[in-house]
């Protein structure tokens, strides 16, 4: 919240979301430049490698610690919870790692963005000294990191739909059954646009929810600086503590569920239709 | 009062009319989802009451209709912040 330490400057809370170029890397028209997200993202990438190792790799023992406990209940959610649920029995040794990944994966890119971290565009002096500021900022609230996620699993559930069943059986299963021929020229356009809708809805969900959980809590404290007021900081205060627990407690690992839920479901509808 | 003459002026109007467009489609959409929410948790401690041994089977299937149904207010401002910039 680079705005505390510049409380006489325009509040803008937008200005949190702006990526700057930290180091530029241009490959022809691909911008691939590092910039706040993606050191979010490796971030993210190393806690979940290092929490999945750490976890469930070594040290096991029929009597658990507290440690392969924790790991265990992991694996367990997401086994009972989301894969065994929705994916077909024999998809399950293929697609349950991909699921559980994604769900670890999530989770952890969404909570560290609300840990504040020295990863920020802003300086501020600290004794002569120029250090970053604290500021919260997620990878997933930002539509290319969703958007990416989200094409894996658009992009498994039509290659493993047409690798079980051939690609005239999965695109028939599209249409459900026993629809008069008449209306087929009006179902077969709408089936087709609503798969490339759950594209849409699955990164925007995701991506809107942790948006706006950030911009929630900077225009609560920006009130303060809005109508540079006193009385304000307590009701701004409290209400911007209040959405932050919100979204640490429930939003956090909600997404990151209903995601990991959601790829399951469309790759196990699409291993078998029939269902 | 300086910001109400301020809107008198024609850019200044467009602005009130883009601003009050920006809540209203936000706030119609948290309407839905509002009601939308207020249904799933009522059925779900509905369910709970009449079959208390069902909890954890219906806990999975109610928070992902709690995602689903919550994620139409973000669409909601998605669109009004698209609208509210591009237009």
């Amino acid at each position: 919240m680079s705005f505390v330490f510049a409380a006489e400057s325009d509040f803008d809370p937008q200005h949190e979301f702006i990526l700057e170029e930290w180091i530029p890397l241009h490959l022809g028209p691909l911008d691939m430049s590092v910039n706040k997200a993606v050191v979010y993202l490796w971030v993210g990438g190393f806690l979940t490698i290092f929490l999945g190792i750490w976890l469930m790799r070594f040290g096991l023992s029929l009597r658990p610690n507290r440690r392969q406990t924790t790991g265990e209940s992991i694996y367990e959610l997401v086994q009972a919870q989301i894969a065994e649920s929705s994916l077909p029995r024999k998809a399950l040794h293929l697609w349950f790692p991909y699921v559980a990944s994604l769900f670890l994966f999530i989770w952890i890119l969404n909570i560290v963005g609300f840990v504040p971290l020295p990863i920020s565009n802003d300086t501020f002096d600290f004794f002569g000294v120029e250090l970053p500021t604290l500021g919260i900022y997620a990878a997933t609230a930002n539509l290319s990191v969703t958007l990416a996620l989200a094409l894996i699993t658009f992009g498994a559930t039509h290659v493993e739909g047409i690798r079980y069943n051939g690609p005239s059986r999965y695109f028939k299963s599209w249409i459900p059954e026993g629809v008069p021929k008449p209306l087929l020229a009006l179902i077969v356009p709408l089936e087709v646009i609503s798969q490339f809708m759950r594209l849409i809805s699955l990164s925007v969900r995701l991506f809107a929810n942790m948006l706006a959980g950030h911009m929630l809590i900077l225009v609560m404290l920006g009130l303060i600086f809005i109508f540079s007021s006193w009385v304000l900081i307590p009701i701004s205060v409290v209400a911007g503590t209040a959405i932050y627990l919100f979204e640490v407690g429930i939003v956090v690992t909600i997404q990151a569920f209903v995601f990991a839920l959601l790829s399951a479901i469309y790759i196990g509808a699409a291993i078998e239709p029939q269902h | 009062m300086d910001i109400l003459l301020a809107q008198t002026t024609d850019a200044g109007l467009a602005d009130l009319g883009k601003a009050i467009a920006f809540g209203v489609g936000v706030g119609l959409g948290a309407v839905g989802a509002g009601i939308g929410l207020g249904t799933i948790f009522g059925s779900m401690i509905q369910a709970v009451a009449r079959q208390p041994e069902l909890r954890g089977e219906l806990t999975g299937i109610q928070w992902l209709g709690f995602a689903l149904v919550e994620a139409v207010v973000f669409y909601a401002l998605l669109g009004a912040l698209l609208a509210f910039v591009l237009v």
